[in-house]
């Protein structure tokens, strides 16, 4: 693969990691790992979601990353940064979610040299990345990758030797604990993203984000984050549209996070935009992978053949702290 | 109606406790060489001690009674044969102004308070022998879901239907009134929204409108429908009690009248929305720190679409903030302006005449806050 000079930065590469273990909305019910009624969430348009078994989320952030460094075919030593984006904090630690935390915690802490280890130079190693250095990115929930991938095009942009940046995002959540959160199901997932100077697909057109740092306790105000998604997500979609000089018409599909089906419709209204132009294939498969789910989505809609070259693709998230963010790529 | 005026008149008043009865009754209690029979329901409260919180410091230098009765109670209305037989002798106005103004009962509930209730009254009326005017009020919300002008001369929902039971209770009321015009001097009142006083911003009693202040404050309230540039209708309680006094004195009776901002005073919905989240942010500050922000205004197809979606997670307190909501607010889905010729020409020589909604409306955002929508003395 190679990339021309050129300053601008794409979206070059995707790929997954979805765990092969499958369970239905029904069987989560029966197995006490919903707080909320099975046929609300069937209502809202979940019907299966994946659970990683033994697979840690650093084995599901490899496995993304090794799949889309093996199908870009790139030298690894064009790769010159790791942005590991996780939205968990468990994610950004070695704990390997399988239980026996302290209550509170999210890690076994046996010493305090544990707090020194960290899941993204295990990464670079276990990738053989000798020439990247790493960045972790986290406490923007479901929008670490967001985050991931806006840096990635800023540093690509501002640093003249930085040609390649791998952005990676893995999170499982912790076994046993209720899956449902604020009316969607959470699957476990990875994705990873190869951002390239010059790439010749899914150039990144413009970034935003809105923090609202008043709803960070997405437990205690979790009907006030409720209420506040929708005029906030309709304010930046606006705003990033008027950024990028586009308007909804240009839009040839919204990549969307894999949140209620529901929620969606609503969005859609709000934003001007047909239930068909926004890919809601896999929120039904799949559920909501935490932070995978636009590039897993942008994957699925580019095998399908549903973008053309050229189009303008608007992709959205959510998520925890509480964070909104809006990306505009050009296929 | 100066004091000279009212003299040796005799004003039987119903709904002295409510939210637009008690401003009636603090601007009577202040008139000299008046005599004001008020009808209080007993509650957990007795009937004297009610009207007495509501009077507070007031001078009352009106001839004052309190008599413990309720419309409801059939044609007597809860009086005893002597004090009914005194009123029916003595009453030269009647202001029926009590009744129900939830918008969330069942339709015969609502009935019972506004209906049958008024019929009570009108039975009441054909026995008062110096009967001069009585005034009944009502909402200019009979109007339902009819869209674009509503004149004084228009009556009723033209079949378009009604968004809660309050309207249509008040409109079926109407009904009667209207065939009971042939043989009575009577006058219907219809009132705007009633939002607070125009100087203070004091509330008397809270209503929907303020609790969507509050959910608007708390962060509660994503959307709401309507049109942006749809008219919202609100009036100030001083101006209802002030007009309402005027009409009964001298207002041409039979006759109907609206109490409303109308097109002149009225905002749009977007203003209102604006000025109510510039308010907040202007009267506490540290509420910025919230980044609550501003409710969409949406069609009504969406706003259902959301209702919906909240009714199915069974979250209570979104179901209670959307039910809050709902109640009213598909008023503005169904944008009407309300003509106020009428009244506007029975007014004039007094003065009187509405003030443009936003010119007060902050100050009542300010009482709610102040007063922590009624939980904390102001």
């Amino acid at each position: 693969m190679t990339m021309s000079s050129s300053s601008h930065a794409g979206i070059q590469s995707i790929a997954e990691y979805v765990p092969a273990k499958v369970a239905s909305v029904g069987e989560l019910h029966e197995r006490g790992l919903l707080r909320g009624s099975p046929d609300t969430l069937r209502s809202f348009g979940f019907e299966t979601v994946h659970l990683a078994g033994e697979e840690s989320n650093i084995d599901m952030a490899i496995a993304a990353a090794e799949k889309v460094l093996e199908e870009s075919e790139i030298d690894r030593e064009e790769i010159g940064m790791i942005l590991y984006a996780a939205a968990l904090n468990s994610s950004s630690t070695l704990w390997d979610g399988n239980g026996g935390s302290p209550n509170g915690s999210v890690l076994q802490l046996e010493s305090v040299p544990d707090l020194f280890k960290y899941p993204t130079s295990i990464i670079q190693t276990e990738l053989d990345l000798p020439n990247a250095s790493v960045v972790g990115i986290n406490q923007l929930g479901c929008a670490s990758i967001f985050a991931a991938l806006r840096m990635a095009r800023a540093l690509i942009v501002a640093e003249d030797d930085l040609k390649s940046v791998l952005c990676v995002s893995a999170d499982k959540f912790p076994a046993g604990r209720h899956r449902d959160l604020a009316y969607n199901i959470v699957s476990d997932g990875a994705c990873a993203a190869l951002v390239c100077r010059g790439a010749d697909r899914n150039r990144i057109v413009e970034c935003t984000q809105v923090t609202k740092g008043a709803l960070w306790d997405s437990e205690e105000i979790e009907n006030e984050i409720i209420a506040a998604y929708f005029p906030t997500a309709k304010a930046l979609v606006e705003r990033t549209l008027a950024k990028a000089g586009l308007k909804m018409d240009d839009i040839a599909l919204i990549v969307p996070h894999n949140v209620a089906l529901r929620s969606w419709e609503i969005l859609g209204r709000l934003i001007g935009c047909p239930a068909d132009r926004i890919y809601t294939e896999n929120i039904a498969r799949v559920g909501h992978t935490i932070g995978s789910d636009n590039l897993l989505n942008l994957r699925c809609a580019t095998e399908s053949g549903r973008i053309e070259k050229g189009d303008y693709l608007l992709l959205f998230t959510f998520g925890y702290g509480s964070n909104w963010a809006c990306m505009i790529v050009q296929h | 109606m100066s004091s000279t005026e009212m003299r040796e008149q005799s004003i039987f008043l119903t709904g002295a406790t409510g939210a637009v009865g008690s401003e009636l009754l603090r601007n009577l209690a202040a008139r000299k060489g008046l005599t004001i029979n008020v009808l209080v329901r007993r509650t957990d409260r007795e009937p004297c001690e009610r009207v007495k919180t509501l009077l507070g410091d007031l001078d009352v230098t009106a001839k004052l009674n309190v008599l413990e009765g309720d419309v409801c109670a059939g044609p007597s209305l809860g009086l005893d044969n002597a004090a009914v037989g005194s009123l029916q002798r003595e009453t030269t106005h009647i202001i029926h102004a009590a009744g129900s103004t939830s918008f969330g009962l069942a339709l015969p509930d609502a009935r019972a308070a506004n209906v049958w209730g008024s019929r009570n009254v009108l039975d009441f009326a054909r026995s008062c022998a110096s009967l001069e005017c009585g005034a009944f009020l009502s909402t200019v919300y009979v109007s339902g879901k009819r869209r674009g002008d509503f004149a004084e001369s228009d009556y009723g929902d033209a079949g378009h239907g009604f968004v809660n039971s309050y309207e249509q209770s008040k409109a079926e009321m109407e009904e009667m009134v209207r065939e009971a015009m042939s043989e009575l001097p009577l006058i219907l009142v219809r009132l705007s929204i009633v939002v607070g006083d125009s100087a203070t911003g004091r509330v008397s009693r809270f209503n929907a409108i303020h609790h969507a202040i509050r959910l608007f404050y708390t962060g509660l309230a994503p959307m709401i429908p309507g049109e942006p540039a749809g008219p919202v209708d609100m009036v100030s309680s001083d101006f209802v009690a002030a007009g309402v006094l005027q009409l009964l004195e001298n207002g041409p009776s039979p006759g109907v009248f609206h109490l409303a901002a109308g097109r002149e005073s009225c905002s749009s919905l977007e203003e209102l929305v604006d000025e109510t989240m510039s308010a907040l942010a202007r009267f506490r500050p540290e509420w910025r720190k919230r980044s609550v922000e501003k409710p969409l205004i949406v069609d009504l197809d969406t706003y259902e679409l959301f209702v919906r979606s909240v009714e199915e997670t069974g979250n209570p307190v979104l179901q209670g903030a959307t039910r809050s909501i709902r109640t009213f607010a598909y008023q503005l889905a169904h944008p009407k302006v309300f003509e106020t010729e009428r009244a506007a020409a029975a007014l004039a020589w007094g003065g009187i005449s509405p003030q443009p909604s936003l010119a007060f409306y902050p100050r009542v955002i300010k009482y709610c806050l102040e007063s922590n929508w009624g939980m904390r003395p102001c």
